[in-house]
């Protein structure tokens, strides 16, 4: 299978039919069977083509956004479904803010080639500037069915945002079946290739799944989005060993790559590392996340209530 | 009886005698500081080392003792206060076995590219074998010498880990030593390399956390790192740093050495230090850079490296300065970090809850 990660570089955000024409000839070139945006796609576009007016900064632009976007969301949602149906792939097509009740989410959307959605996938950490937004967690991770080329089914599922950070939710997909993350990010430009290396490239080599790592280019209210986008899989089966199939510079516009699925099975085999997990040896994480009164000793450590 | 196993018990007789406690003891004492304070904690600057030791057999147990005994002050010198030895750090006694010459040997071919022929013994299948017979020498010897140096230099010190026998099964344990030079606490390896598993070594069923005056240390032994589980058990316990012996069986490569305690400090604060066995040792080539890991915030560079040696495969030290109070300050304003009850209360009663 040939998957793509689009930064959003070089892509035109100021107008809606040249953003899809960008996006489009990008695909023609790339033709991947799969592809995955970056974290805050749908913010940047409809920051982008004015669908939406900027706060003073960031932080308030963001909170003027998720208050008021369900009509952009169906925008946004209608126009990637579109694009996957054209071009006859799957497209993770970001994130957005998703309104439900009360509760916000970020969420993030793949279209299947049919163009229908096949999965939908909430964020489950929040950052603590998140948390200060008042966002709210998914609580269920999806996992999904995608035809390779040749009919071959992998087994996928989507990491939003923060989430590459957190263990949890890698493991939670890998134990369940995934052969195939795909992950919308997007960081503060700076130093960013070690918060990555523990991020992303620290799940796929703890679970021994593939991972299209999509991360933002562009700046949104004065605030910069840098880091680089990459497909990854197991060291062994890699280039040099480094867990890289393909990685890009933080300004690159895309990175493609084949995923070997027989070379990553044989190194499954060959070092099995989830079966040698010693599951049982971690019965206590159950009973820890169950029992109450650790919940006051969580706040009192971390600072923050654990739901 | 059969005469093999009457010499073979007459031979683990002598090797009790010559690696009996008192001779340990004994040797050491014209040697050894008398008794130095431990030094006064500052939970500001903890100062600790990693050790990186290059495999030799042995063919007096005394110079084994020497070996410890240098590596030890040599991180003295440096004024630490925890010291981290690797993992497997009693396989150079080996070498008081008759044959070890051979292993010797077919370890000098390796080392010089030769293709290792065999000569008829294949070592996998011999070594749980050796470890199950070297228990009871290496056991007493072991406790001997490091509650010894742990003693006179005013020290905690992770003597890395050891294959042992207890009650008929192999265990893979580290232990920790305190400044009076007592047995601290002890951790078997959790999670097993595949050729631990054909060795039949039991696996451990859970991780310990010791409280100390240096912090609360946890003893994740080598494989245990390869596991976010790990670190964020030791971390729920109240762990503060981890101390993890490795002996990595492979080749060098940047990446691959990647795939261990740098990660899980990122995943779960807290402080890593790494010991690393490396050498040639019967076509087994460990290799490995000791190292002191933190997470990207606590670190200069922002790459959460404090201190790692450039050699991978030869003798070198680690030395570095742990700030508890900056790592609790950490955990306690996080800018990422979460917590899901609800996914956790969801999905890992299945995938953790079914092996109980």
């Amino acid at each position: 299978m040939r998957v793509s990660a689009i930064s959003l570089a070089e892509i035109n955000l100021e107008n809606l039919s040249r953003y899809r024409a960008d996006l489009s000839g990008l695909l023609d070139t790339l033709s991947p069977d799969l592809a995955v945006l970056p974290a805050y796609s749908a913010l940047a576009l409809g920051l982008g083509t004015g669908a939406f007016m900027p706060g003073p900064d960031f932080g308030a632009t963001f909170y003027i956004y998720s208050a008021d976007n369900e009509g952009w969301n169906d925008i946004f949602l209608d126009l990637h479904a579109d694009l996957a149906r054209e071009k006859g792939l799957y497209l993770a097509a970001g994130t957005t803010v998703e309104r439900k009740g009360n509760s916000y989410y970020h969420t993030a959307y793949c279209f299947d080639p049919a163009g229908e959605l096949c999965c939908r996938q909430r964020q489950t950490h929040l950052s603590q500037i998140e948390r200060e937004y008042d966002f709210s967690r998914g609580e269920v991770l999806d996992i999904f069915e995608l035809e390779g080329p040749g009919g071959k089914p992998y087994r996928a599922g989507l990491i939003v945002g923060n989430d590459a950070r957190h263990p949890e939710v890698g493991r939670i997909l890998a134990l369940r079946g995934a052969d195939l993350v795909l992950h919308s990010g997007a960081l503060e430009a700076g130093p960013n290739c070690w918060a990555q290396a523990a991020g992303m490239w620290s799940q796929v080599q703890q679970n021994q799944f593939f991972a299209v790592e999509a991360q933002l280019c562009g700046r949104m209210e004065g605030l910069p989005f840098e880091a680089a986008s990459a497909v990854l899989a197991p060291c062994e089966i890699t280039p040099g060993k480094s867990g890289y199939l393909a990685r890009g510079y933080p300004q690159t516009p895309a990175v493609t790559a084949g995923l070997d699925e027989e070379a990553r099975q044989e190194i499954k085999n060959n070092y099995p590392v989830l079966e040698l997990l010693n599951r049982g040896a971690f019965s206590d994480l159950v009973n820890f996340y169950n029992d109450p009164e650790e919940d006051r000793e969580t706040e009192r450590m971390y600072g923050f209530k654990r739901y | 009886m059969d005469l093999n196993v009457i010499k073979q018990k007459l031979f683990r007789l002598y090797l009790a005698w010559i690696c009996r406690p008192y001779r340990v003891k004994k040797h050491l004492k014209s040697s050894l500081p008398a008794g130095r304070k431990p030094a006064p904690v500052n939970r500001r600057r903890i100062r600790a080392a990693a050790l990186q030791l290059e495999f030799k057999l042995v063919k007096n147990p005394l110079d084994y003792v020497d070996e410890m005994h240098r590596q030890v002050a040599k991180a003295a010198a440096k004024g630490t206060q925890v010291v981290v030895f690797p993992e497997y750090n009693s396989l150079p006694l080996l070498g008081l076995l008759p044959g070890s010459g051979e292993l010797e040997e077919r370890a000098q071919k390796s080392a010089e590219g030769e293709k290792d022929t065999g000569n008829g013994i294949d070592l996998e299948v011999l070594l749980p074998d050796l470890f199950r017979y070297m228990s009871p020498v290496v056991q007493p010897l072991v406790h001997a010498l490091f509650s010894s140096l742990a003693e006179a230099y005013g020290l905690y010190i992770m003597a890395g880990s050891h294959t042992l026998t207890e009650n008929g099964d192999l265990v893979n344990r580290a232990y920790l030593y305190d400044p009076s030079g007592k047995l601290k606490g002890a951790q078997d390896k959790v999670n097993l390399l595949p050729r631990e598993t054909t060795w039949n070594i039991k696996r451990g069923s859970t991780f310990s956390v010791f409280k100390t005056p240096l912090g609360n240390l946890g003893l994740p032994v080598c494989m245990d790192a390869t596991y976010y589980e790990t670190f964020r058990a030791l971390e729920l316990a109240g762990a503060d740093i981890a101390l993890l012996p490795i002996a990595d069986p492979q080749e060098y490569n940047f990446w691959l050495a990647l795939r261990g305690i740098w990660p899980r400090v990122q995943e779960s604060p807290l402080y890593g230090i790494k010991g690393a066995l490396v050498g040639n040792m019967a076509g087994f080539i460990f290799t490995g850079r000791a190292g002191i890991f933190a997470p990207l915030e606590l670190t200069p560079a922002g790459d959460g490296v404090l201190d790692e040696v450039e050699p991978c495969d030869r003798e070198a030290m680690a030395v570095a300065d742990l700030d508890l109070e900056a790592l609790h300050a950490l955990r306690a304003d996080h800018p990422w970090r979460d917590q899901n009850l609800a996914l956790y209360r969801r999905y890992f009663p299945e995938i953790y809850g079914s092996q109980i």
